[in-house]
């Protein structure tokens, strides 16, 4: 059955995977702040990057961000942006479009040598 | 894969659970609006055990699955002799009383020299397993759903078996199956129980899969969303559940150029839906004609509805 | 004994805007056998439709009291005739995800219009507080009470002495039986709704204006205060619904006064989790709901 076969491969994987991958990996620490532009609901977003444990910038990172109501999740899923790197090390922009103000969770998932998920908890408000 | 596909196709595995916890309560004719609870049980001790006991994996999926059943278990036993609304609107004051708790909770030790566990209102963060172990985003999308389909073959053995027909008539008619010998008690509570550990275990990979739950996410919106799962998709398979999720899930995705008004685009063709077919799209005459076309030989004995050729009602 | 005396007045007089948010609840319920999750949505448009004008035209309050309501209204009969009219008698599920689904949508709507967390909401009163002995009480909720007490006894006029209230109590006993004796169930239903929305309305325009704003969870917030009290009071009970109303208020402020503001809403679903497993069928309804009510005619809420 398709189902046993896709378990017992993802079951396969899982623990090959987990047995070389033990050591943790880097842990990542982040800073965001949001700058409202312009436009309404487009926010400018610099993210800086610094190893949790020693401190450290982080270079080099692929770096993508994120959004989604903590209320309706995955109902206002802001599409994953790109983050292009900073003037200094291990800082990033990005510009990230919201469906609405309020309260989100703003994920930064990191790739390339180091993979994390940070996950910052802003509120939007419109400008008064 | 590409990184947004493997998180869509993550989130509607995920959701999924919840969905068919729902659906398995509906189909004993109870409507819940609390499986959320569950989902939520299941997130925070998945996330305990792994992220602040540093226990494996499995062992936190297995743990947030019984932690759902039992909490399943144990608020069914009070609440399976009520009915309708009142059993609904009992569901939906056990799941906000269990979301308010989780705001109050607190219990954090320290890793790395951080505080990590729930805190309060401000969620449980950093529950990073996938990233420590090294678990690829595919990989996790893997072990998603091939839990899942283990847990539609389940669906998928039950529908076949006595207990889900057992299911199914007390569902129709609660009276009349009592009076054939169902313990409908007894297998209600059992549905509940299953219905919660589902939920429980949908949540452990929630927690997992996003890293970080807060209490706001497990509110009634999610409670009423997953009931709309399998009205959506419609309740004659466990497939229906799962269509009712990737219509949602898959629609907010593709009506993205609808921007602000998705909303109002996606709860209108619902509503539209539902007027075509108050039973879902999949509902039980659909799948019983389409099991007696795909089988050669007779198909297992259909429900009353169908031999009846009426609209449940 | 006095601060005790003096948390139940407000407990009262909290109470009986959750009254009347019942009220319509069971008004729908009581006809329809069916529960409207658009409910609070509803009010939430009217509301926000008096704002918008109070905030862009400078309205003045009566003018926002009836577009609360008028909107109100206009957002309860679009629910009726998309999600329950078309619907048979049976399907109780499929119109109560229907209703949901057009809670996103009035939801969604509505903070198009007004996109922000709050807004600012006109008052009825200057906020001054008025002494009666030791007691103090808030004008604004002076006022939410009586007309909690004149649309009560105004419903009860209706119900009572008129052909309409007739038909109505006529379908809430059973609506096969008053169809079949030559009542218009649908148009009497439609007009069921429409009251129901305009008393959701006036409750939702008179708890603004208590407060002096408007929030963006005005809907979930008035659907599940109406839900929770008419569940306290007894399902599709009309005199129910108030008495569970004023019994939720007493119970939050006490909550709120003695373990502060989170346990106050835990301690409302406390209350009503008990009161259902306890006694289900609320104050005023029966002790236990039998299943054989359950089969009653139009009463298949759960299996569709």
């Amino acid at each position: 059955m398709i189902a046993a076969r896709g378990l017992l491969l993802s079951l396969f994987v899982v623990t090959v995977s987990s047995a070389s991958g033990w050591a943790a990996g880097v842990k990542a620490k982040a800073e965001v702040s949001c700058a409202a532009t312009a436009k309404p609901l487009e926010y400018d977003c610099a993210i800086k990057l610094s190893d949790a444990r020693s401190g450290a910038a982080l270079t080099g990172v692929e770096v993508t961000v994120g959004a989604d109501m903590p209320s309706m999740p995955m109902a206002h899923n802001v599409k994953p942006v790109k983050a292009t790197p900073g003037s200094e090390p291990g800082t990033y922009r990005a510009q990230i479009k919201l469906e609405m103000h309020g309260d989100w969770a703003v994920k930064v998932d990191l790739a390339g040598p180091v993979r994390d998920r940070i996950v910052k908890s802003m509120r939007f408000e419109p400008k008064p | 894969m590409d990184d947004h596909l493997t998180g869509i196709l993550s989130n509607i595995g995920v959701i999924s659970f919840v969905a068919l916890s729902a659906y398995l309560l509906l189909l004993t004719g109870e409507i819940s609006f609390g499986q959320q609870a569950f989902f939520a049980i299941g997130a925070y001790t998945a996330g305990i055990v792994t992220a602040m006991w540093q226990l494996p994996f499995w062992l936190g999926l297995g743990a947030g699955a019984a932690a759902g059943g039992a909490a399943a278990l144990f608020v069914g036993l009070p609440t399976l002799r009520l009915h309708g609304l009142q059993f609904a609107i009992a569901t939906l004051a056990f799941a906000e009383a269990v979301r308010i708790l989780f705001e109050l909770f607190r219990y954090q030790v320290v890793r790395d020299g951080e505080p990590v566990g729930p805190n309060g209102i401000e969620g449980f963060r950093n529950i990073r397993y996938i990233f420590e172990h090294d678990v690829s985003a595919t990989q996790f999308m893997l072990i998603i759903y091939g839990l899942l389909g283990m847990t539609l073959f389940g669906f998928f053995l039950l529908e076949r078996s006595r207990l889900g027909v057992a299911f199914r008539m007390i569902g129709q008619d609660g009276l009349l199956a009592a009076a054939q010998g169902v313990p409908v008690f007894r297998v209600k509570l059992m549905a509940a129980c299953l219905a919660g550990a589902i939920a429980g275990l949908g949540g452990g990979l929630y927690a997992h899969l996003t890293t970080y739950v807060e209490p706001a996410i497990f509110d009634v919106m999610l409670g009423v969303h997953s009931l709309a799962y399998g009205l959506i998709g419609g309740l004659g398979t466990a497939f229906g559940p799962l269509l009712g999720v990737v219509i949602d899930i898959g629609l907010l995705e593709s009506t993205r150029w609808f921007a602000g008004y998705r909303m109002i685009v996606f709860g209108g063709l619902v509503a539209v839906l539902l007027i075509v077919r108050p039973r879902g799209l999949l509902d039980e005459r659909l799948v019983h004609r389409i099991r007696r076309l795909v089988s050669r030989r007779p198909p297992p004995a259909p429900t009353n509805a169908a031999v009846l050729g009426e609209e449940p009602s | 004994m006095i601060p005790f005396i003096q948390t139940t007045l407000d407990g009262l007089m909290v109470g009986s805007s959750y009254g009347l948010l019942a009220l319509g609840f069971a008004l729908i319920f009581g006809v329809m056998r069916r529960l409207n999750l658009s409910y609070g949505p509803s009010i939430m448009v009217g509301a926000y439709l008096g704002t918008l004008l109070y905030i862009q035209f400078g309205a003045p309050t009566y003018v926002v009291a009836i577009v609360a309501v008028a909107g109100s209204v206009m957002a309860g009969v679009y629910v009726e005739r998309l999600c329950f009219a078309p619907l048979g008698v049976g399907a109780g599920v499929a119109s109560m995800v229907s209703s949901f689904a057009i809670w996103m949508q009035l939801e969604q709507a509505s903070l198009l219009m007004l996109p922000r967390h709050s807004y600012p909401f006109p008052s009825l009163t200057s906020g001054e507080l008025l002494s009666v002995g030791p007691l103090v009480v808030r004008p604004d909720y002076l006022i939410m009470l009586a007309a909690m007490l004149a649309i009560t006894a105004a419903l009860h006029l209706l119900l009572y002495r008129t052909r309409f209230g007739l038909g109505l109590r006529a379908i809430i006993e059973n609506s096969v039986a008053a169809s079949l004796s030559g009542i218009d169930v649908r148009s009497t239903m439609l007009k069921a709704f429409a009251l129901a929305s305009a008393i959701g309305g006036v409750a939702g325009f008179l708890v603004l204006s208590a407060n002096q704003q408007v929030t963006a969870m005005l809907g979930m917030w008035a659907t599940l205060k109406g839900l929770i009290a008419m569940m306290i009071g007894g399902l599709g009970s009309i005199p129910g619904a108030i008495v569970g109303g004023l019994v939720l208020g007493v119970i939050e402020v006490h909550s709120q006064t003695l373990f502060g503001p989170q346990v106050r809403d835990l301690a409302a679903y406390g209350v009503l989790f008990v009161l259902l497993v306890l006694r289900p069928g609320g104050i005023f309804g029966t002790a236990a709901v039998s299943e054989s009510a359950a089969h009653r005619g139009g009463d298949r809420w759960t299996t569709t």
